[in-house]
């Protein structure tokens, strides 16, 4: 069969990252094409560049029937046949279902009048042949279930013809019937010979639904197998088989008492019963998927969206923290996972946003202490390396690993007892990196209780003492240091097989199951 | 790191020379100097210590308010409610004293706990319920505004005590008495604003409110402060223009809001939140006030006045926006 689509040794480079590197293989019509890989493995990057958002910077696309292709926009992707449904759905929730379906390329009539009854009419075509009857094309999408806007979004692909469909993590909001009507209409087109990307992390689904899988890792191609020949194990090796280098100088610490320790802790929708404990001395890495409760779970503990129950304990003590400034009282510093939005303020100076989080403890009567706050800034900055020309630097101006250092400066500051740092080497260059874990393998000697999430395996692996998975809002399993390997963590984090998750699973090969569908294994 | 330290203080002090003159302070004492210039040689009455003295008395009661304006705008925020507040608080002072038979202090004391306490209507709405500032002061200027009629029935009330004028109509130490309540509650104000980490905080939140909920800051208890800070100032205002006046009235300080943002704007608080000062707002509000009284001295009539401040208004956002473009990077 002739391919629809060949991708050819593409290749992207973002600042200080290679986000694809040398990617070549095909899609052929009418299968179902799974793409793999952790993240960061480059998956996003991809499906952008086959839909138009971005350019590759090496390598072309070959599409059937025209040739090599180069998108600039999203458009020229879409008038090629390529539709892209994202996690984030792009509907206007105020328009009707069957404008939203039109978005673009309305039906005229003459002096380009919308011809509102011939819209609705196709609109509703479109949607009995994808065997949808139940949705009114009149309805606001806002008023709809994430699953029934998904299957408009479906539509409005279909209504421009598309033969390349990509969905991305297109079940990661859906609730388990959805998911079914979703593979329905998934197997719909692909008798209609439309090819489909799917983008998932529920390796069960991979084997229900497609025919073939390519798998990515750190923006490499590793290869492309044949579903029916592979298995979960092996996928799962071939996403995270690379060797750990040495870039993380651990340093062996003594493990003291427990510091910080959560018992059954719930905010719902994504800390769903959570313990953990943190030892002094120790680096707890928390691996888990995106979307997996790991940020929010920081964000419960923070007091930015305090828990609705369960207990914190500080030193054995049960502790209530309602707000940041109580976490903080008690010896916990937070550095976020948004550098730009969470962590800083830019427009302020370097100075400003070093001391923002401690300024009402460095004052003299009613008054910041001027003096005590330019010391406490250099200080950091010293002790830091933080490279700025000037202590009224504006942040903003620094680069990515400048900035991450204000942000774990801003903290340190505050003396903590408990460090909790939530992606603290995202999109920083190799050096800042290595400083940054060298810093915190010395924080951890000094007896300070260290939490770490991190989507990065190696970095996982390489600094953490223990290592907790959490999945879909609990802890899946936790790991010594020596007994972790890549493929036992990523299987925790991927698979429902082990561990105690209560996920659906999806009955293979039966579009319709009978039995209701919850199941555990 | 520190061999450079030399070179870069240097630089600081360049910076922050050719800020001064570059940023709206600057721009606006060159516009003032000008505009007074002109004035004093269009019409020889601008220019006299006593014109100036009363022209100082009348800007009081839109000064005071400015000042928690200004936090409130650096914040992202605005009050729209203010001249209602003004004019709710006016008319209870007079009602609760004349209709009331409280004793005068008695009702200048429950008029200002009244105006606060509106202040607090505001900010519970806005920090609890998250509706955004625009809509709920949009919302309680026409409240606070409609209670002022319903109360006063449209009656004014007249014939207060000779002491009551002191506040409003005599001098202090040479200069009219309530500017000593606008230098005190400048002086106030700019400490809180610059030297305090309440005032850091202010501008954290301008700029970045989730981040400043990250970085621990009371971010609800400073915003709610602003608002009820507001309230309170519009208040004491209204009791200020009372006594200047010496009738109130349910619609005293209609539009006023509209100067008051004025001044705030005109004094380089961005509208959009996370930069401005209080010297700022006071020359801002003392440039509107040159032109407001040197233009009617001039005999351009009260419509034209509007114009040239709205032109004016206009000219020096552009002039700054273009120096801020043009010179800093």
């Amino acid at each position: 069969m002739q391919p629809i689509l060949e991708l050819n040794h593409i290749s992207k480079k973002f600042p200080g990252v290679q986000a694809l590197d040398d990617v070549h293989f095909d899609i052929l019509p009418g299968e179902v094409h799974a793409i793999v890989g952790e993240n960061g493995a480059g998956k996003s990057t991809l499906i952008k560049i086959i839909s138009g958002v971005y350019t590759a910077d090496e390598g072309m696309m070959h599409l059937e029937g025209q040739g090599e292709v180069q998108f600039n926009s999203p458009r020229e992707a879409q008038q090629a046949g390529i539709a892209t449904i994202y996690q984030e759905l792009s509907l206007y929730r105020d328009l009707s279902v069957a404008e939203n379906i039109f978005t673009g390329h309305l039906p005229r009539r003459r002096f380009g009048a919308v011809d509102w009854p011939m819209m609705r009419q196709q609109a509703r075509e479109i949607l009995h042949s994808l065997e949808i009857y139940d949705l009114d094309v009149n309805r606001k999408v806002g008023m709809l279930s994430v699953g029934n806007q998904q299957r408009v979004e479906i539509a409005k692909a279909l209504s421009r013809n598309a033969r390349i469909l990509i969905m991305d993590e297109p079940t990661a909001a859906l609730t388990e019937s959805d998911v079914e009507q979703l593979f329905k209409i998934v197997r719909l087109l692909q008798e209609r010979n439309v090819a489909i990307i799917y983008i998932s992390h529920r390796l069960q689904e991979i084997f229900t639904l497609a025919n073939r899988v390519t798998v990515l890792r750190d923006g490499q191609y590793i290869g492309t197998k044949q579903v029916a020949e592979t298995t979960e194990g092996e996928l799962i090796s071939m996403m995270v088989g690379r060797t750990v280098d040495n870039l993380f100088p651990k340093l062996e610490t003594e493990i003291g008492a427990p510091v910080l320790a959560v018992r059954n802790l719930w905010r719902k929708p994504f800390t769903l019963g959570v313990d953990l404990t943190v030892h002094a001395g120790e680096i707890v890495g928390l691996a888990g998927l995106i979307g997996s409760g790991r940020s929010e779970l920081a964000q419960v503990i923070f007091g930015i969206s305090p828990a609705k129950s369960g207990q914190v304990l500080i030193d054995g003590k049960r502790v209530k923290i309602n707000h940041p400034g109580d976490a903080m009282r008690l010896g916990i510093a937070y550095v976020p996972e948004e550098r730009g939005s969470q962590g800083l303020i830019r427009q302020m100076t370097v100075q400003e946003n070093l001391t923002l989080a401690v300024l009402r403890s460095l004052t003299q009567g009613p008054f910041v202490d001027r003096n005590a706050e330019k010391t406490l800034a250099q200080q950091m900055i010293e002790q830091l390396r933080i490279r700025a020309y000037s202590r009224e630097q504006i942040v903003n101006k620094l680069s990515g690993g400048n900035q991450q250092k204000v942000v774990v400066g801003k903290w340190l500051a505050s003396r903590p007892r408990i460090l909790i740092m939530d992606e603290p080497t995202r999109g920083i260059d190799v050096g800042a990196k290595a400083e940054i874990h060298r810093l915190m393998s010395e924080l951890a000697m000094q007896g300070m209780a260290v939490l770490m999430i991190s989507s990065e395996m190696p970095e996982i692996l390489g600094m953490s003492d223990r290592i907790v998975v959490m999945r879909e809002g609990k802890v899946a399993a936790e790991f010594s240091r020596a007994e972790a390997t890549q493929e036992k963590v990523a299987t925790a984090m991927m698979s429902e097989q082990n561990g105690s998750g209560d996920a659906t699973v999806i009955p293979s090969q039966d579009p319709t199951p009978v039995s209701g569908g919850m199941s555990q294994q | 790191m520190t061999t450079q330290e030399a070179p870069q203080e240097r630089s600081n002090l360049q910076l922050s020379i050719r800020n001064a003159f570059l940023g709206q302070e600057g721009v606006l004492v060159v516009i003032m100097v000008i505009a007074v210039i002109v004035l004093s040689f269009t019409s020889e009455n601008f220019l006299t210590v006593d014109n100036l003295l009363n022209q100082a008395r009348l800007m009081t009661e839109v000064g005071l308010i400015a000042l928690p304006m200004t936090y409130i705008i650096i914040t992202g925020g605005i009050d729209l409610s203010v001249g209602s507040i003004f004019g709710f608080s006016a008319v209870m002072l007079g009602w609760l004293w004349k209709e009331q038979s409280f004793p005068l202090e008695a009702a200048i004391l429950a008029s200002i706990v009244i105006g606060t306490l509106s202040g607090l209507l505001n900010a519970l709405f806005i920090v609890y319920v998250r509706v955004p500032p625009i809509i709920m002061t949009l919302a309680t200027l026409a409240l606070y505004r409609g209670m002022a009629y319903g109360i006063s029935q449209a009656r004014s009330a007249r014939g207060y005590p000779d002491w009551f004028f002191q506040f409003g109509q005599r001098d202090f130490l040479g200069i009219p008495t309530q500017i000593w309540f606008l230098i005190v509650a400048s002086i106030f104000a700019w400490i809180l604003l610059a030297r305090t980490p309440f005032g850091r905080g202010i501008y954290a939140i301008g700029n970045n409110e989730i981040g400043a909920r990250f970085s621990g800051i009371p971010v609800n208890r400073y915003l709610l402060f602003i608002y009820v800070f507001a309230g309170f100032m519009s208040a004491v205002a209204a009791f200020l223009f009372t006594s200047r006046v010496s009738t109130t009235r349910a619609d005293s300080g209609t539009g006023m809001e509209l100067d008051v943002i004025a001044a705030v704007v005109l004094g380089g608080t961005s509208i959009v939140g996370g930069s401005g000062t209080i010297h700022g707002t006071l020359l801002g509000l003392v440039l509107l006030q040159l032109l407001k009284n040197g233009l009617s001295l001039s005999g351009v009539k009260g419509d034209a006045t509007i114009v040239v401040i709205g032109v004016v208004l206009i000219l020096s956002i552009l002039i700054n926006n273009y120096i801020q473009k043009r010179f800093r990077q």
